[in-house]
């Protein structure tokens, strides 16, 4: 299409003129906000109190998201915000995954506050353009663009009809449009979603980044909890930053050297070792699809199983070999050298409105290879693929979407929706086509796929309600929790996982924790004490990354070679001090690694009072569907009978000798909830809250997060 | 009967290193191994014999995902 | 192409090419500061770029290019200073200084070959092939 008559057609709502603030350790103390409702832009200033409680990233978004809203403010109300913010840390190019964008939104899933953590270059320049955030909120008539000049200081929101909705199609036009030239290209980030996210809960947003050598505009996603679909509701079709200028030190720390150190060291040791630990600059996070295999742990249809014997179709070699372009400087920042953003390049599509085309596929990262993949039993590369590039393109989040996906089709099996419920669909495990053709429905809004893409809980209702499926069974199966779909991992034979999934924030995801070889194969935290030490220390080391700006992927997805001599390798020391000295570099403090902890405390307890606010935060939102704890049907039981039956004897004192598999599942069933209880105790104890899940003052006090307004929150609980 | 990760698992005789992490289908690449509190180099995984009533551990390090 | 070859059995550990490479490109005698340097001791090791160029394909932005007479250089402007090719040179001679947020390399111009004093050093001119042979 003609840049130009696109660009002729926008009509200018709003222009805003600002001195972009300058950087000083990590900060320009600025935020910009945007009503794009009322087309009215400011700025505010962060204080050194925000700064203090809430760090940044996450952190401030959620700060911010709680001073916009009312506990009854509702995702498409005008009040709720998409807030973006990096971090402290945002922007730094010595250490590898310190690019990153923190997205915070009211979930139109979860109804509470969502985080998502995206790469790609918007943060970064977010930060370089004077803006340690930015808030959006309002609604807007007509579809807009908003545009951020970061060196001309210019803020704009335009009417745009003419662009593409779809991801891949408007981040290319938007780049050549708002480009000065080819060369320019690289400092242009777009935010987008795609049409998918015009009418399905699951929608994404995508962030994209020029690559020089492909001179193609490149997607990474703000994936979980529906963000896309907030952003489309208000009318959004893109943000459009530009900044020309990056370089290594524009955070203008306060010890280079520190960010330096930390930084060649770590880019040594991928070189020296990452062709034999986890090869991310080959394949990058689908590294792992075999290995999860091999350890019973990949879901397969629906989370029935965690193995099945297709797998190496489409194991990490098959992607390796035969789609994957070798060799690429693939960072979603700069300075990355564990260069996971793979591609599969000139892939030709085989379905949908881009059928026939040349496209580079982002991806597949594992959660695409498992949740596109086995969990909906298609064991073809080009397929999953195929899901993969329409999945991002239209703004759907993969990992809740192959959930969803695994689920209609486990529900499609069993008679409980048949055909006429699908409109003609034939949704059997390993149906690839029907797959990809309930993404098409999403992106056109029409048929049985926009139902699918409402996610699990709302499927599972309807399906109750309209279909008259048992009401338990779906809540069994549906692996959804506070409304959002667990990620693609089995939780089923590790409690501590289990604990990992459903005792987060936000809702199932691996975004906290995940302890399944720590637990069940290495037998490191056998207590209920243990797994509560981890299940506290974990989560809140992890929550730091998103109050920096930062990627977890580089703080274990490479090891030094003698961290099996250190204290406690399952924390990667050496790394821990590497993102201390990053932290007091770029600040100027003087933090250690138990104060790195306490900020992440705050915010992580912070969340759970807004969950808590909003009517939700509280014990009984933190059960998960028994699929995640055990074994729910005869098939399940007894595809790992020997374990199960083994278990029967050594723990419950329970001899399985002739009874009947329904008998033994019932006993399983009572003893697996009963642990779970008990491990919820143990780390609601362990992080400071009450049996029911309430953080108490004492506690909130303690870790300095007692602001009046959480307190006033708390006290209704206790 | 040996420790295998502090659970009880079959001995053999003439059983190596490599030969246990073969039976238990450890395929993961970061892992390592302890007999009785010592580290033992991978290298020396397939010339190391395993004796009835040892200690393994074998870790595996990944806490990501 | 161009490269700076070196003889170690001469090398007598004197440090005056680091001298004469850090005076000319930072203007101080600083080895840090230096793109050739001499790991001194019994036996003198020399540790300077051999312009294979491995760093150039790693480098994301594009700065690092081979020029015309084969050298492989650092485009200033246009790096962003993560200095992953530091981390990634084969043989470690890719420097990095915190007082400059690029980094900096032997770009084989001679000046210490000139002045070295039992000729352990010297600019030649090699084809690929030959290169690719040592």
């Amino acid at each position: 299409m003609d840049i130009k008559a696109l660009k002729e057609a926008h009509s200018l709502l709003a222009e805003y003129s600002y001195e972009p603030a300058k950087l000083d350790k990590g900060y320009t103390d600025k935020t910009l906000y945007i009503n794009i409702g009322e087309n009215k832009i400011s700025t505010k200033t962060v204080t050194p109190e925000i700064k203090e409680k809430f760090i940044g990233g996450k952190g401030i978004g959620l700060k911010y998201l709680w001073d916009a809203t009312k506990p009854s403010t509702k995702w498409n109300d005008p009040e709720n915000e998409i807030i973006i913010a990096g971090g402290p840390l945002c922007g730094i190019t010595q250490y590898p995954g310190a690019g990153k964008s923190l997205v915070v939104t009211i979930s139109p899933m979860t109804d509470i506050p969502i985080d998502s953590n995206v790469g790609g270059y918007f943060g970064p320049y977010l930060k370089f353009s004077g803006w340690d955030a930015l808030e959006v909120q309002g609604k807007a008539e007509k579809d807009v663009i908003i545009f951020i000049d970061g060196n001309k200081g210019i803020v704009k929101i335009e009417e745009a009809p003419l662009e593409a909705v779809d991801g891949h199609v408007v981040s290319e036009q938007l780049t050549e449009m708002y480009a000065e030239s080819e060369e320019d290209k690289k400092n242009i980030s777009v935010i987008s979603a795609g049409t998918a996210a015009n009418h399905v809960n699951i929608g994404l947003l995508n962030f994209s980044f020029y690559d020089i050598r492909r001179q193609v505009t490149r997607l990474k996603q703000a994936g979980r909890g529906g963000i896309g679909k907030v952003f489309r509701d208000k009318k959004i079709k893109a943000i459009v930053i530009r900044f020309k200028g990056t370089k290594g030190d524009l955070n203008k720390p306060a010890d280079q050297s520190l960010i330096n150190k930390a930084g060649i060291t770590l880019h040594k040791q991928i070189h020296d070792l990452d062709d034999v630990q986890c090869r991310m600059r080959q394949i990058g996070t689908a590294n792992i699809i075999e290995v999860m295999d091999k350890y019973d742990l990949l879901p397969v249809h629906n989370y029935q199983y965690g193995k099945h014997s297709d797998t190496f179709k489409i194991a990490s070699d098959v992607f390796i070999e035969k789609f994957i372009t070798q060799g690429m400087p693939d960072g979603c920042w700069f300075g990355c050298s564990l260069s996971c953003a793979k591609a599969a390049d000139k892939f030709e599509l085989l379905t949908g409105p881009y059928k026939g085309d040349l496209v580079t596929v982002d991806g597949p990262e594992y959660e695409n290879a498992a949740g596109l993949g086995s969990n909906c039993g298609v064991f073809d590369p080009q397929m999953v693929l195929e899901a993969n590039f329409y999945c991002d393109t239209y703004g759907v989040d993969t990992i809740s979407f192959g959930t969803a996906c695994a689920f209609a089709m486990e529900c499609y099996e069993r008679g409980i929706i048949n055909k006429d419920i699908t409109g003609g669909l034939e949704l059997n495990f390993g149906n690839g086509i029907a797959q990809l053709e309930l993404l098409h429905q999403m992106s056109r809004g029409e048929g049985f796929g926009v139902l699918v893409g409402q996610g699990v809980k709302v499927m599972k209702e309807v399906f109750v309600k309209e279909y008259g499926a048992d009401a338990d069974f779906l809540r069994d199966i549906g692996m959804e929790q506070k409304g959002l779909e667990v990620s693609e991992y089995l939780p089923k034979e590790s409690l501590a996982q289990q604990g990992g999934y459903g005792l987060t924030n936000k809702g199932p995801q691996h975004d906290e924790a995940w302890l399944i070889f720590m637990d069940m194969v290495n037998n490191q935290i056998p207590t209920f004490e243990d797994k509560a030490e981890a299940l506290h220390y974990f989560p809140m080391f992890r929550t730091w990354f998103g109050l920096m700006g930062l990627c977890k992927l580089p703080w274990n997805d490479t090891m030094p070679a003698d961290n099996h001599l250190t204290d406690e390798p399952a924390k990667i020391p050496q790394h821990v001090q590497h993102y201390v000295s990053l932290y007091n570099g770029v600040t100027g403090m003087n933090i250690d690694k138990h104060e790195l902890i306490r900020q992440s405390e705050r915010v992580y307890n912070f969340q759970r009072v807004f969950n808590i606010r909003r009517g939700k935060g509280l014990r009984l939102h933190d059960a998960m569907p028994y699929r995640a704890m055990g074994p729910v049907t005869i098939e399940e039981y007894e595809s790992r009978q020997d374990r199960y039956d083994q278990q029967l004897r050594e723990l419950l004192d329970y001899n399985p000798e002739g009874k009947t598999t329904e008998e033994k599942i019932k006993v399983m069933r009572d003893y697996r909830y009963d642990q779970y209880e008990k491990l919820t105790d143990a780390v609601y104890k362990r992080r400071g809250w009450n049996t029911n899940g309430v953080p108490t003052i004492e506690h909130l006090k303690e870790i300095g997060i007692d602001l009046p307004e959480v307190v006033e929150v708390v006290k209704q609980h206790l | 009967m040996i420790k295998v990760n502090s659970r009880d698992f079959e001995w053999q005789e003439g059983m190596t290193v490599q030969r246990l992490l073969e039976l238990k289908e450890y395929t993961y690449v970061k892992i390592f191994v302890k007999i009785n509190g010592a580290i033992i180099e991978k290298e020396d995984y397939a010339t190391t014999m395993i004796q009835d009533g040892d200690d393994v551990k074998v870790i595996h390090l990944l806490a990501g995902g | 192409m161009k490269v700076l070859v070196k003889k170690e059995a001469l090398c007598i550990g004197c440090g005056l090419c680091e001298e004469i490479c850090s005076k000319a490109y930072f203007k101080e005698n600083n080895v840090d500061k230096s793109c050739i340097q001499v790991a001194k001791g019994e036996a003198n090791e020399i540790n300077v770029c051999n312009q294979c160029g491995a760093c150039i394909d790693i480098c994301q932005v594009v700065a690092l290019s081979r020029g015309s007479n084969g050298v492989v250089r650092v485009n200033k402007k246009e790096c962003v200073g993560c200095f992953m090719c530091v981390g990634f040179c084969p043989t470690l001679s890719m420097r990095q200084h915190d007082d400059y947020i690029e980094p900096f390399k032997c770009i084989a111009c001679g000046l210490c070959a000139k002045e070295c004093p039992t000729g352990a050093i010297a600019v030649e001119d090699i084809d690929f092939e030959t290169k690719e042979r040592l």
